[in-house]
């Protein structure tokens, strides 16, 4: 490998894992503004198999964007930092370590990622077929005519209509639903091996939200590559993905299969979210929520980062704080499944039913 | 484990808080960043725009020489001095007035700055007033009823702007003018409004389906109302930018203006007035005359829009410039 | 595309009907009335008054019914001979002469004639049309250029110093009043060092004045000496109009960059893997530019006062020195022809930014 610009030097020096297709390891993305530093992604890890689907649930401001921006390499990097320590293994080359140069090679080709905003996210004064053409053409040495082919394949398999008619249009031409389908073709047009998706389907409406997130799988199964899908809405990750990871205030809380997670969950984090999902059985009932905001980047606590909202902490969590690959097994980042150094582990506490109306 | 899985039916965080073993809740409040309201977060940002301190510096000090220059050194028109050379007397370090030198007539070129202060800094603040009064009042009508009114009234803006803009001046302030710096100011006033107004109609335009809007007209308040209190201290920050550089050109307007000797009379001091007549000394070798109230006036421009772009800056509350 | 374009033309016939509308009104509101010149010139008769008054349908006292009529024969509608619609050919007055109209007003492109040098102002303003034409279309070109260029630097290398000093240039250069720029530029660079001349479009010894037939005999014996000649002389007021656009357009282009710089779709193409390069140039800069030539459009009344004040300190006859000698003299005839033209070329240019616009923003043609 020639003499690389790379964002940073150092590493671990260990090899990552021959089986995954990505593996983050201990990822820290600090940023650098005025009032501080707001440590918006704080020691995240986790690996994606070839052909896995992962989901990354957390609400707003966990972190998990910028996970996917910094894998990406997208950050701009005066105001953003990335820790020392932090490798981003993929396909046996640590991302972060790469030049410019060699990382341009590697988005929208190897890596591809679809965005939230669909009706800002595409160029208003370029044709459709320009912008997907365009893609193939800088990472594959093809003519403007294959290349133009190639995108109107493309646009067939998101299943848009009238794919040569289509091709010539401009975004502005297109619905919502249609666009998220053309970022979905774009990200497609190179074969990429790892398709991260950033709240697809957010800015939809709901009844597109289905049909999009259903071409997504169905994307999935046909090219076999990999899905990181990043969003709040746990609906969605239940459709969609087979494993989970949530994200809290910059950390990994919980990981698991989706059947764990959402019908086992074990760090309150995650029980609190599902329980605040409101559902046809409690229909009269006040709607809960978990109390208290997400904590102040800039101002973080002492120990267990959800304690101050968590209905279980008990003393071990205001002095410590439990990481996930502390934990044993490393599925869950909480107090309450790892003895806490000079604490035991508590009995679970069965919270108290508000009213014992059958569910 | 005994336990089953954890039913996530009923999860009543507050009955929980009392009943888990633990720590009273005041142990774990987060510490409060200060907040700071609009304007106080608006000052700290000025304050950290050098330029733009500077800025309002020096026009302090032109504020406080137009209220106190003519008062200080009283300007006679009539009283003719002598000089020593064809042209005016360059700058000497004394008499201390000869500063800057003279100009053909003898008169003391510092002499003229410091007097000249006031009716040319009084041309701008006046005429921004008036633009600006005149401008959101037409801007935000247009704006905020849309329709057919705001039709007609951005067809008599277009109007207004398509016409340039110095003819009319000129025409107007020779015929109509007579020299008198107040029918100038009302010329000027009433001729600079246009650009201001599209400004406000625009900006009213996208405030006026913003939802603090949509709740004041849910719980009745009056359109007048609205549109005052409501939406405009919303668009304060680029108005008050406009608003800077219509005095910054109005003050150089005036000197144009005065310097063909359509504007001010001769027998009041305005900078630009200072100016008339002196390219033909300059082509003989006068530098000093146009040089020094020429500068000064530049200085004061440059400095209104220092301390418009730092108004600018501290009240846009997207602008990331640090 | 075209049905745009249709529509634009049309929404101009209102705008331009207006600006005809407010130059006549200027010149009846003004003290004294159009006849007011002849106040000076005490061998003018009375009568004389009434026949050159009557000549443009134009009346000392004018009641309501009576400006009607002015302003038709103004326009050129009504013929104030025939004190009726009808020409003296029997036609409908406006009409082209050739069609049996009449000769007359605004319609026929008769502007009047100059009280001062007794010639249709028409033809007094065609003349001095390429002087002022020349000067401000070279300095437009150079600046926009030279703006956008800059500007574009300026947005990539944010905060760098080239940055850091373009922003401070323009600060200083957009606040300083031209016509003093120009008088410094004169002293410096034609008095002290004597590189530039300080006056006019040609040497005056060596050439009849611009634009005259004279001149246009000694053009073709010696066009490249023209040319250069010309030339020299129009550095100084070229640079001074360059410099103090250059300040304000910069800036626009930059914040406009910027802004584009931060869309959406830049980072949509940045993640695409395209090389910085073509985000730059291919997708962020054809979106900055949007803006910036609706800019120029909307500075283009700018362009024509900025004749006025370059062309009065370096006596550069064009139309804007024009002006200032019709407004010395109370010449109206001149002062309202040339602000009828002077706007009505200003709605043009905008029309021609509004369609290139059209060309490249595909979103707006579908309006």
């Amino acid at each position: 490998m020639a003499v690389t610009k790379s964002v940073l030097p150092g590493g671990s020096g260990r090899p990552p894992s021959l089986d995954n297709l990505l593996e983050v390891r201990d990822l820290h993305t600090h940023f650098h503004v005025m009032d501080g530093v707001v440590r918006a992604v704080d020691g995240v890890s986790f690996a994606i198999r070839p052909g896995q689907t992962l989901g990354v649930v957390g609400e707003s401001g966990c972190g998990k964007s910028v996970t996917a921006l910094t894998i990406m390499r997208l950050l701009d990097m005066p105001p953003a930092r990335i820790g020392e320590t932090s490798e981003i293994w993929f396909e046996g080359r640590d991302l972060l370590r790469l030049s410019e140069e060699e990382m341009r090679h590697v988005r929208g080709n190897d890596i591809a990622m679809i965005f939230q905003e669909p009706m800002t996210s595409l160029n208003p004064v370029f044709t459709v077929g320009d912008q997907i053409a365009e893609a193939v053409m800088q990472h594959h040495a093809v003519k403007r005519r294959a290349a133009m082919d190639k995108a109107i394949d493309s646009l067939k398999a998101v299943g848009i209509n009238n794919p040569e008619r289509r091709v010539m249009q401009y975004p502005h031409e297109l619905s919502g639903g249609m666009r998220q389908r053309v970022m979905i073709a774009m990200a497609l047009s190179c074969d990429p091996k790892l398709i991260i998706a950033d709240e697809p389907t957010t800015a939809l409406d709901v009844t597109i939200q289905a049909q999009i997130l259903e071409l997504i799988r169905t994307v999935q199964d046909d090219t076999g590559a990999a899905l990181m899908l990043i969003t709040h809405d746990l609906g969605v990750v239940a459709e969609t993905v087979h494993d989970a990871i949530v994200m809290y205030s910059g950390r990994v809380v919980e990981t698991g299969t989706v059947e764990e997670v959402l019908l086992a969950p074990k760090h309150p984090y995650t029980e609190g979210l599902l329980s605040s999902i409101p559902s046809k059985g409690k229909r009269g009932a006040r709607l809960n929520v978990i109390k208290g905001t997400v904590p102040n980047p800039l101002n973080m606590p002492q120990g267990c980062n959800f304690a101050p909202r968590c209905p279980y902490r008990f003393d071990a969590c205001g002095p410590h704080d439990p990481r996930i690959e502390d934990a044993n097994p490393p599925d869950v980042a909480c107090w309450l499944y790892t003895a806490a150094p000079g604490h035991g582990i508590p009995p679970r506490v069965r919270p108290r039913v508000e009213s014992e109306a059958t569910a | 484990m005994s336990d089953p899985i954890r039913t996530v039916d009923s999860f009543d965080t507050a009955a929980v808080m009392t009943d888990s073993v633990g720590l009273p809740e005041d142990e774990f409040v987060e510490v409060n960043l200060e907040t700071l309201n609009q304007w106080q977060l608006a000052w700290r940002r000025f304050k950290r725009h050098k330029l733009a301190m500077v800025g309002a510096g020096v026009l302090i000090v032109m504020v406080a020489v137009a209220i106190f220059g003519t008062i200080l050194w009283p300007y006679d028109p009539t009283d003719i001095k002598a000089i020593s050379r064809p042209g005016g007397d360059p700058p000497t370090l004394s008499p201390i007035e000869n500063l800057f030198g003279t100009d053909f007539g003898g008169r003391s070129v510092l002499q003229l700055v410091v007097v000249g202060a006031r009716i040319s800094v009084a041309v701008g603040f006046f005429t921004s007033l008036i633009a600006t009064t005149i401008g959101i009042l037409v801007g935000a009508t247009a704006g905020y009823f849309g329709g057919r009114v705001d039709n007609m009234l951005m067809r008599f803006v277009d109007l207004m702007l398509a016409i340039p803009f110095l003819f009319v001046i000129l025409v107007a302030a020779r015929f109509f003018g007579g020299g008198d710096p107040v029918v100038l100011i009302l010329i000027f006033g009433l001729l600079s409004w246009p650009g201001l107004a599209r400004l406000v109609r625009a900006l009213y335009l996208s405030l006026r389906e913003s939802e603090f809007v949509q709740a004041a007209r849910a719980v009745g308040v009056s359109d007048a109302r609205i549109t005052f209190r409501h939406i405009l201290p919303n668009a304060m920050g680029p108005i008050v930018v406009s608003s800077t550089l219509i005095l910054a050109n109005a003050i150089v307007l005036e000197a144009f203006v005065s310097f063909l000797n359509f504007g001010i009379r001769a027998t009041d001091v305005s900078w630009g007035n200072a100016l008339a007549n002196s390219k033909g000394t300059l082509l003989t070798g006068n530098w000093w005359w146009p040089f020094f109230p020429g500068m000064i006036l530049a200085m004061t421009v440059i400095a209104v829009n220092f301390l418009g772009d730092g108004l600018r800056d501290a009240l846009d509350p997207r602008s990331k410039e640090t | 595309m075209s049905k745009y374009i249709i529509r634009r033309i049309i929404g101009l016939i209102p705008l331009l009907f207006g600006i005809i509308l407010i130059s006549f009104f200027l010149m009846k509101l003004a003290p004294g009335g159009p006849q007011a010149q002849f106040n000076q010139n005490p061998r003018v008769t009375e009568a004389q008054i009434d026949q050159w008054l009557k000549r443009w349908c134009l009346e000392r006292e004018s009641s309501p019914i009576s400006v009607v009529r002015e302003f038709s024969g103004w326009l050129g509608v009504y013929n104030c001979e025939t004190e009726s619609l009808l020409s003296e050919q029997g036609g409908l007055n406006f009409l082209p002469a050739a069609l049996g109209g009449g000769t007359n007003g605004i319609i026929h492109g008769d502007l009047g004639l100059s009280i001062k040098a007794g010639r249709p102002v028409t033809d007094m303003i065609i003349e001095r049309v390429p002087a002022t034409l020349i000067l401000t279309t070279t300095a437009l070109i150079i600046w926009v250029t030279l703006a956008v260029i800059l500007g574009v630097i300026a947005a990539v290398k944010r905060y760098s110093f080239f940055d850091q000093a373009l922003t401070f240039f323009s600060y200083v250069f957009y606040s300083l009043p031209t016509f003093w720029l120009g008088l410094m530029f004169i002293y410096l660079f034609s008095v002290v060092l004597r590189i530039f001349p300080a006056q006019g479009i040609l040497t005056p010894r060596e050439w009849s004045h611009f634009n005259t037939p004279n001149f246009w005999i000694e053009f073709g014996e010696r066009p490249l000496a023209a040319i250069l000649d010309i030339g020299h002389h129009m550095v100084l007021p070229v640079t001074v109009l360059v410099l103090v656009s250059i300040a304000a357009d910069s800036r626009f282009v930059r914040a406009s960059m910027l802004e584009t710089l931060n869309q959406d779709y830049v980072r949509t193409a940045k993640a695409k893997g395209l090389p910085k390069q073509r985000v730059y140039m291919k997708h962020a800069f054809r979106n900055a530019m949007l803006p910036v030539v609706t800019n120029v459009g909307l500075e283009l009344p700018f362009l024509f006062s900025g004749a006025i004040v370059t062309e009065t300190i370096f006596s550069w006859q064009g139309m804007g020195l024009l002006f200032i000698t019709g407004v010395n003299d109370r010449d109206y005839f001149i002062l309202m022809g040339l602000i009828l033209v002077t706007s009505s070329l200003v709605v043009m240019f905008n029309l021609l930014a509004d369609i290139a616009y059209a060309i490249v923003d595909p979103r707006i043609r579908y309006d």
